[in-house]
């Protein structure tokens, strides 16, 4: 009974199933099988596919669920705020994001990793909805790694970041959030390219994606330049998103800083923002009181005995 | 987003043995937007009070300015300091005078109580923005961090601490609080009250 | 503002700015409410009242051990539940016209006084004073019990509850009052009726005060049952000092010292 109800509905999980094996003609697989790909399943085959609500407006369903400035007494709160940036030089290109994920006003970690290390030679920024980011980046590294056997060659950033703007466009108005560069060095040299879920998809030299993103670019925008030296460009990077994570409140906790060359990219460190502040990378603090300590009669130098801790 | 969390900030205040703390942080905010890290939110009343005012910024300073006034006139009427007590009593009807139209303020009271036989004994108080007093034997807290406030003092507040273990305390409990909570923080404030000593310490707090 | 005191009631002055500010869509925070058990019951002799000491802000307890039983004249008190800051106002403010009426007439004062005081005043506010409360007492008329809601009106019964908790505690006075009951009894009954809003109802909690009030004295039971003390922690939080950074401190010392130098003591003065 329960069989022939669900061959014949036409909404529920078990005819999303259905419509699955149809399209991609394996009525043998198991409901086990689904599940150990990771739930990669039936996507590394084929067309995506999702089990919608079975709603007339699955957007709007989603969104009176989950909108908190609507209702921020909701269930389901999506994480929101961040500060990510990425610029390319030339030496690279600069990937630097901050790590902290908020709540409305709690802030729910200060670890985050924001940097998506799609491939040896692709890296995917994060900020919007931590889950499609991820999910989606994951799977856009299937995909280029599945590009690579069958031509025998690395995808091109362009290729790649063209890949991931046409998927999420296809859901658009289903409630996706992401706006993400997808950053890497290929044939054409460094390249960084924003996409995100409304199907926007830019080629750039400087891209910052967040609620921090306008201090960001106001440190950014001051200090690039084309030539920048690779330890230029680093110190670049990190004084951006330390700006940010300083100044706005979504935004903070360390940055991760990212270097694509021509071999691939490399992690270059995780600093905190308060260190930064106080001490900086070379034990000079970007913080506005210290670098402006005795240099005023408004900025007394620090009193000599006041530095540590007394009892 | 409420009115509370517009400038963002946070208060607490723990009683010890024979002294008194109250802290906040120094953020002055416009939500999200980072504006000050050195927004003064608790004020001098007497030698002995401390008034802490987390809240609205422009009613931080309309009430600062409008409970100067009042214990200026007490005193005067008086001629002599207004008690914790009392002053809290003032504060609590400054308050529901407003009832139907109330400023966006959380006071918070700390002060040297002088007993009879001419000691001091430590006293806080806080209340709501419109004017309900709530007098704890322990700690108070208010602001947009209250709720982590609340959880991190009901485990580190115990009795009888003394002024400098007190101070740990109480600034332990401010630190971690404010850094799980976007819009209180940029630095911290402490102010220990003793019987003949009062204490102002500046804390070393993350800046983001 | 153009004078402190600017007469007596309320202040409207911010009315304007706060409806701006709520319409750009910052809503106004929560008061303080007492979620609220409060009882009250007749016995042989008086009147027992009863309430928990549980104060909320939305989930949040912020006072674990209130005082929610007020006073209004010796012979008179009120349990208060709703918002906070209204009951702790419109109490003292009815205790305080009560001690004037008492003065003047010389008389003890009657409970429907005080009664009747607070419903004309809670009526005139039309409910947006948010008081309920149980009020008790015993006057030359004998016992008197009732309940005043927010919006003025009242009831004079043998038993009452309010609050949140009101239908818990009704559950056992339904099942367990009776006529004529001793002061044991009914303190008892009116204990388990607050314990019953306090185990069964998230906005009642902590402990049971108490209130017994007869023809010749008033006794006030603060903290008579203690069903919810914090066990002892297991060890202490204390930080080692000098665990927290600090970059500046300023010592203010209020006890004013002075030294004095005696300066070579002057030749004596000639007195021959």
């Amino acid at each position: 009974m329960n069989s022939f109800v669900s061959r014949f509905a036409s909404t529920g999980h078990d005819v999303e199933l259905r419509k699955a094996r149809e399209a991609f003609g394996d009525e043998d697989e198991s409901l086990e099988m689904w599940g150990s790909q990771a739930g990669f399943g039936p996507l590394s085959k084929g067309v995506p596919s999702f089990s919608v609500p079975a709603v007339p407006d699955p957007s709007a369903f989603l969104r009176l669920h989950t909108d908190d400035h609507a209702d921020p007494s909701c269930r389901i709160k999506i994480k929101h705020g961040t500060t990510t940036l990425a610029f390319r030089f030339r030496g690279g290109v600069i990937v630097a994001v901050d790590s902290r994920a908020t709540a409305g006003s709690y802030i729910a970690s200060g670890t985050v990793k924001k940097v998506i290390e799609i491939n040896p030679y692709l890296l995917g920024t994060m900020a919007g909805g931590a889950a499609d980011c991820q999910y989606w980046e994951t799977y856009l590294g299937i995909q280029c790694r599945l590009h690579e056997l069958r031509n025998r060659e690395r995808i091109s950033v362009s290729a790649a970041s063209k890949y991931l703007s046409n998927l999420v466009y296809s859901y658009k108005g289903m409630g996706l959030s992401m706006g993400t560069m997808i950053c890497g060095w290929d044939k054409t040299g460094p390249a960084v390219f924003y996409v995100d879920s409304d199907g926007t998809r830019l080629k750039g030299d400087v891209f910052s994606v967040g609620s921090g993103s306008t201090f960001a670019y106001g440190v950014l925008d001051q200090g690039y330049h084309w030539d920048l030296t690779d330890e230029e460009a680093q110190e670049l990077g990190r004084r951006s998103i330390y700006a940010a994570g300083h100044r706005d409140a979504y935004s903070g906790n360390t940055i991760n800083l990212y270097h694509v060359k021509e071999d691939g990219w490399k992690f270059i460190g995780n600093y905190d923002v308060s260190e930064m502040h106080y001490e900086g990378p070379a034990g000079v603090g970007y913080g506005y009181e210290i670098r402006t300590a005795g240099k005023s009669s408004a900025n007394p130098p620090p009193e000599p005995e006041s530095q540590t801790a007394q009892t | 987003m409420s009115i509370m969390e517009y400038n963002g900030g946070s208060v607490i205040a723990m009683v010890g043995k024979n002294c008194v703390a109250i802290a906040s942080d120094l953020r002055l905010g416009v939500q999200s937007l980072g504006i000050a890290s050195n927004f003064q939110k608790i004020f001098p009343v007497t030698d002995r009070i401390f008034v802490g005012l987390p809240g609205l910024a422009t009613d931080v300073t309309t009430l600062h300015e409008q409970f100067r006034y009042r214990v200026n006139m007490y005193t005067i009427k008086e001629e002599r300091e207004i008690e914790p007590e009392t002053f809290a009593a003032l504060v609590s009807s400054t308050l529901y005078e407003r009832r139907f139209g109330p400023y966006f303020i959380e006071p918070v009271i700390a002060g040297m109580q002088r007993t009879p036989s001419g000691s001091y004994k430590p006293f806080i108080a806080a209340t709501d923005l419109i004017g309900c007093l709530n007098f704890a034997k322990d700690f108070v807290v208010a602001g947009t961090a209250s709720d982590k406030l609340f959880g991190v003092a009901e485990g580190l507040w115990e009795e009888d601490l003394g002024p400098e273990d007190l101070f740990e305390t109480i600034s332990q409990t401010m630190l971690n609080a404010v850094d799980r909570d976007t819009n209180s923080g940029w630095g911290v404030v402490v102010h220990l009250l003793t019987k003949d000593k009062v204490i102002t310490r500046t804390l070393k707090g993350r800046m983001d | 503002m153009n004078s402190v005191y600017s007469g007596p009631g309320f202040d409207f002055a911010n009315t304007a700015r706060n409806s701006f500010l709520e319409s750009r869509g910052l809503p106004l925070p929560k008061a303080t409410s007492t979620g609220t058990t409060i009882v009250g019951c007749l016995f042989k002799d008086g009147i027992v009242l009863g309430a928990d000491t549980r104060a909320t802000t939305g989930p949040i307890v912020a006072d674990k051990n209130c005082e929610k039983i007020h006073f209004i004249a010796d012979n008179i008190r009120c349990c208060g539940a709703g918002t906070a800051a209204d009951t702790e106002f419109s109490t003292a403010l009815i205790a305080s016209n009560i001690e004037m009426h008492a003065l003047s007439t010389g008389r003890k004062p009657r409970v429907v006084t005080a009664m009747t005081m607070l419903k004309q005043m809670l009526f005139r506010y039309q409910g947006n004073i948010g008081a309920a409360l149980v009020l008790g007492g015993v006057d030359a008329d004998g016992p008197h019990l009732f309940t005043i809601h927010p919006h003025g009106s009242t009831d004079k019964l043998p038993y009452v509850t309010m609050g949140s908790g009101s239908l818990a505690a009704m559950a056992v006075f339904e099942s367990g009052w009776k006529q004529n009951m001793t002061r044991e009894e009914a303190l008892d009954l009116v204990t388990a009726a607050v314990s019953a809003g306090i185990f069964n109802d998230l906005g009642s909690g902590s402990n049971v005060d108490a209130c017994v009030i007869t023809a010749s004295h008033t006794e006030m039971l603060r903290n008579f049952v203690k069903p919810n003390e914090r066990v002892q922690k297991e060890r202490s939080y204390k930080f080692a000092r000098g665990t927290t950074a600090w970059k500046k401190e300023d010592i203010r010392d209020l006890i004013i010292t002075e030294d004095i130098t005696v300066i070579r003591e002057g030749e004596a003065m000639d007195i021959s």
